[in-house]
């Protein structure tokens, strides 16, 4: 097994173009209507500083050169706060503490997932934690929406089913007795079908989606086997299927896909709304605040992707869809040259489901897909959604041999996750250079 | 290698899944974008459901026939202009589907794929339409119609601009009546007679059947006909307007000797006269710059027995055409054969000043051999002269045909079609009166009466 060459990354340059963008956008929406909007101005250089003192001390105190993951994040995340700004400045402010927040997460869990004999301890715990919490939301949720994923603790509003992603994917890759067997699945898919089979009772079924399709890509990674697999999924379009079939609360939900324009005032209002809009921004947008889907219900959580067609063009919320591309084109480079499998499995597993996920809310919206009312990751206003994505992140970082330049000296290599056939060939280039 | 390491290539498979699914989003986008932005839910474009940015449409002169004003939708000052234009203009909801309000909604609302509806977030307003129509004419055309049904279309066969297209029964825009949907003085109120329209030829399609005698039968000038009042087939009878004894060709169009025209009819035969009908666009489905879709003229007489080609030589059968189409057949002989298609919009000026112009093109559907126009020409010259009389259309040098199409029940709708040899005056025209008649005692005399007001 050979290494590729680390090609050096500069991470200067395309930060500073970055920041560039992020000051003009913000320049739209904290000037707008002549007055200065100082919250909004605070947050967004608040942000700024943030991402270059992370890139600074990353590079220079850690050693860690390959950022690309890193600004990808900031990328999407600072259109997320100016997109909340050109709401209201409390929702800027209130997103940019979530951006902290999820550097927060990312940052534990990179240092978590940097010790797999951690990890490996954990798990059990994990994934009792998770299963409890999907309990306790059941018992404390009120209806919102229809649905029942939202909690209320000292007057903040949490989706915990978000957080039981990050969970779901950390247990999905460090439940392993052997590596690779198929029958090391079991106490996965027991776990798998708790989290899916909860979220049902939620009524949140575009999470229960991501779930699933989280779990189908564990499953693979894990297995291998295609025809498992095939019969996992059959069984679950069946079940939905049946699901969707017996309970008209279910069906209700799905009757105007494809109808949308049928029922413009009613049940497809968001939708159309964001056709409408989407269509009217074309290539450049209609400048940032200058929207009209903003005035419609949940624009800045599930219809954000319309906000961003109208205000800021296609061009650019094209290139948003597609930087989640490059996530998994990412994780599906790293998983070539991970120190274990375990690695392989998070970064797939999570690349995939945030690749998922902006699917399930770009098509949803636009009405290719059922629309489920799932956010999209990075950008949508919203606190634990934001720890999610950078949870997420955090996986697919960890699985990058680059991420960790000192780890030859610290392994502990008697550990089952750690079979002394796979080196750790990583060249400093500072010891290179002397 | 490890195994999870190729599986991790399956993701691919994901990214694929995804890349379709954009590209068939931004298909969506292509396809789809125009009606979207321009939907009566588009806050920018509408406030309370009607337009309020909506660019304005004006006549050849600039006289404004709708405009927005305070973001309220304006249209002429004068209720028999506005009645005139009603459906060239269109409505604001698309119930005249060819209007230009609607046909030109995306125009008028300032969008295109690649800069949304920017224009009006920073302008205001979205492009203006400057139609090729004078209203003046217009309103002249709607008071000789005279509270008839029918429509008038009018254009300029060298350059295209269609200068007339009136169509009856119309309404008000500003006073749209209550009873519009059940008063049956308003049935297909929203149809633009002459882009939509269909109707029974009789006479006038002589002018087809002429064309295609004179390109299959080489003497045809040298033939005489002898008319007894009908012409008698094997299968049936066709009935003459009149007994016009002996007739040569020429007088046989002049008078429109149904008996002479019945005979060239048969001897002609299905599949020359079919030729010579699609040559001329008939079954040609055409769609034109600012008229959306005109509707084809019908000719099959694949099934006809003996006596009914006899009467589709003579334009009754199932025998249907458009208005407009027998306007721009006018203009293709008028033209040497070469049909110049008409068109309705002159140009487009968007908010930043720049006039984009109607490209003219030249119809592949419609044409003629130059030596058939010209003496399909003569024909028609002569049956203003040495017939209906030059002194019924002065000063212009008319050219044109009658037709009084009977119909099954009611008066028969009057027609006239022609053009003028003026080269002051280079426009052809078609009219038709519903149940008016015969086409000398209506429809010729409101052809003239257009004439002389666009001269």
């Amino acid at each position: 097994m050979t290494i590729s060459e680390d090609k050096p990354f500069n991470w200067f340059p395309p930060l500073f173009l970055i920041t560039l963008f992020q000051l003009i956008s913000a320049s739209f929406v904290v000037f707008d209507d002549g007055e200065f909007k100082y919250l909004t101005a605070a947050t967004v250089m608040a942000y700024i500083l943030v991402e270059w003192v992370y890139a600074i001390i990353a590079s220079v105190a850690f050693e860690i050169r390959h950022l690309e993951l890193e600004l990808m994040g900031f990328f999407l995340s600072g259109i997320g706060i100016i997109i909340c700004g050109s709401i209201s400045e409390s929702y800027a402010m209130k997103q940019g503490i979530a951006i902290g927040l999820g550097l927060i997460v990312y940052l534990i869990m990179l240092a978590i997932l940097r010790r797999t004999d951690i990890v490996m301890k954990l798990r059990t715990p994990v994934a009792v934690c998770a299963v409890g919490i999907l309990i306790l939301n059941l018992v404390l949720a009120k209806t919102t929406n229809g649905t029942l994923n939202w909690i209320e603790i000292a007057g903040i509003s949490i989706q915990p089913s978000e957080i039981v992603k990050i969970a779901f994917v950390f247990v999905g890759g460090a439940t392993l007795d052997k590596l690779q067997m198929t029958k090391s699945i079991t106490k996965y898919i027991i776990f798998a079908i708790a989290c899916v089979g909860f979220l049902f009772l939620m009524r949140d079924f575009g999470t229960a989606l991501v779930f699933f399709f989280t779990f189908v890509i564990i499953a693979f990674m894990r297995s291998g086997d295609i025809r498992t697999i095939a019969l996992v999924c059959a069984i679950a379009v069946l079940g939905a299927a049946m699901v969707i079939f017996f309970k008209s609360t279910v069906a209700a939900r799905f009757e105007t896909y494809r109808h949308i324009w049928d029922d413009m005032y009613g049940k497809g209002m968001q939708q159309t709304r964001t056709l409408i809009y989407s269509a009217s921004g074309g290539f450049f947008g209609l400048g940032i605040g200058k929207g009209m889907l903003k005035y419609t219900y949940a624009a800045s959580t599930d219809l954000v992707f319309g906000m961003l067609c109208e205000e800021w063009g296609f061009i650019i919320a094209g290139t948003v869809v597609v930087t989640f591309a490059f996530f998994v084109y990412y994780a599906i480079k790293t998983a070539r040259n991970t120190r274990s499998a375990f690695y392989a499995i998070v970064a797939c597993a999570a690349s995939g489901m945030l690749l998922f996920q902006m699917s399930l809310n770009v098509f949803g919206v636009t009405d290719l897909l059922p629309f489920t009312g799932v956010t999209l990751p990075f950008i949508s206003r919203g606190g634990t959604s934001m720890l999610c994505s950078w949870g997420m992140l955090a996986f697919i970082k960890s699985a990058d041999i680059h991420t960790y330049p000192k780890l030859s000296k610290t392994i502990l290599p008697d550990h089952p996750l750690y079979p002394e056939d796979i080196p750790i060939s990583f060249k400093r280039r500072r010891n290179v250079n002397g | 290698m490890d195994n999870a390491t190729k599986r991790a290539y399956s993701l691919f498979a994901v990214i694929g899944g995804f890349t379709i699914g954009l590209l068939i989003l931004i298909y969506s986008f292509i396809a789809h974008g125009s009606s979207w932005a321009t939907n009566k839910a588009n806050q920018h474009l509408y406030s309370n459901g009607t337009v309020s940015t909506f660019g304005d449409i004006y006549d050849r002169n600039d006289k404004a026939l709708a405009v927005t004003v305070d973001g309220r939708r304006k249209y002429n000052s004068d209720s028999v202009i506005r009645k005139a234009t009603l459906h060239a203009v269109g409505d604001l909801n698309g119930y005249i589907s060819t209007g230009v309000q609607y046909t030109f909604r995306n125009t008028l609302a300032g969008y295109s794929p690649i800069n949304g509806i920017a224009s009006i977030v920073q302008y205001g307003k979205g492009n203006d339409v400057h139609l090729t129509l004078d209203a003046q004419v217009c309103r002249i055309a709607y008071n000789a119609l005279n509270g008839r049904n029918g429509t008038v279309c009018a254009y300029n066969y060298y350059t295209g601009e269609i200068l007339c297209m009136v169509s009856a029964p119309t309404y008000d825009p500003e006073n749209k009546p209550t009873d519009i949907d059940n008063n049956p003085i308003y049935n297909g109120v929203y149809l633009n007679r002459a882009i939509t329209g269909l109707y029974t030829p009789g006479s006038i399609f002589k002018v087809v059947t002429a064309v295609s005698a004179i390109e299959n039968i080489p003497d045809i000038n040298s033939r005489t006909y002898d008319c007894d009042g009908k012409y008698e087939t094997s299968d049936g009878t066709v009935i003459c307007n009149d007994i016009h004894n002996r007739v040569n060709f020429q007088q046989a169009l002049n008078r429109s000797c149904n008996s002479a025209f019945a005979d060239i009819a048969l001897e002609l035969g299905k599949s020359k006269l079919t030729e010579t009908a699609k040559e001329l666009g008939f079954n040609t489905k055409f769609s034109v710059n600012g008229v959306s879709d005109p509707s084809k003229s019908m000719f099959n007489v694949k099934k006809a027995s003996k006596a009914d080609l006899g009467w589709a030589g003579i334009g009754q059968y199932t025998t249907l055409v458009n208005p407009y189409h027998m306007m721009t057949i006018m203009g293709c002989i008028a033209n040497d054969g070469i049909a110049v298609m008409p068109f309705l919009i002159d140009h487009i000026e968007t908010p930043q000043g720049i006039k984009v112009p109607t490209k003219v093109s030249v119809s592949e559907d419609i044409h003629l051999a130059p030596a058939t126009a010209k003496k399909i020409g003569e024909m028609l010259r002569s049956d203003i002269t040495d017939y209906y009389g030059d002194g019924r259309f002065p000063n212009l040098q008319m050219c044109g045909k009658t037709g009084t199409a009977e119909i099954d029940d009611g008066q028969p709708h009057s027609w006239f079609v022609g053009y003028s040899q003026n080269q002051k005056t280079p426009y052809a025209i078609a009219v038709i009166v519903e149940n008016g008649g015969t086409g000398l005692s209506a429809a010729a005399i409101i052809a003239n009466t257009v004439m002389q007001a666009i001269k």
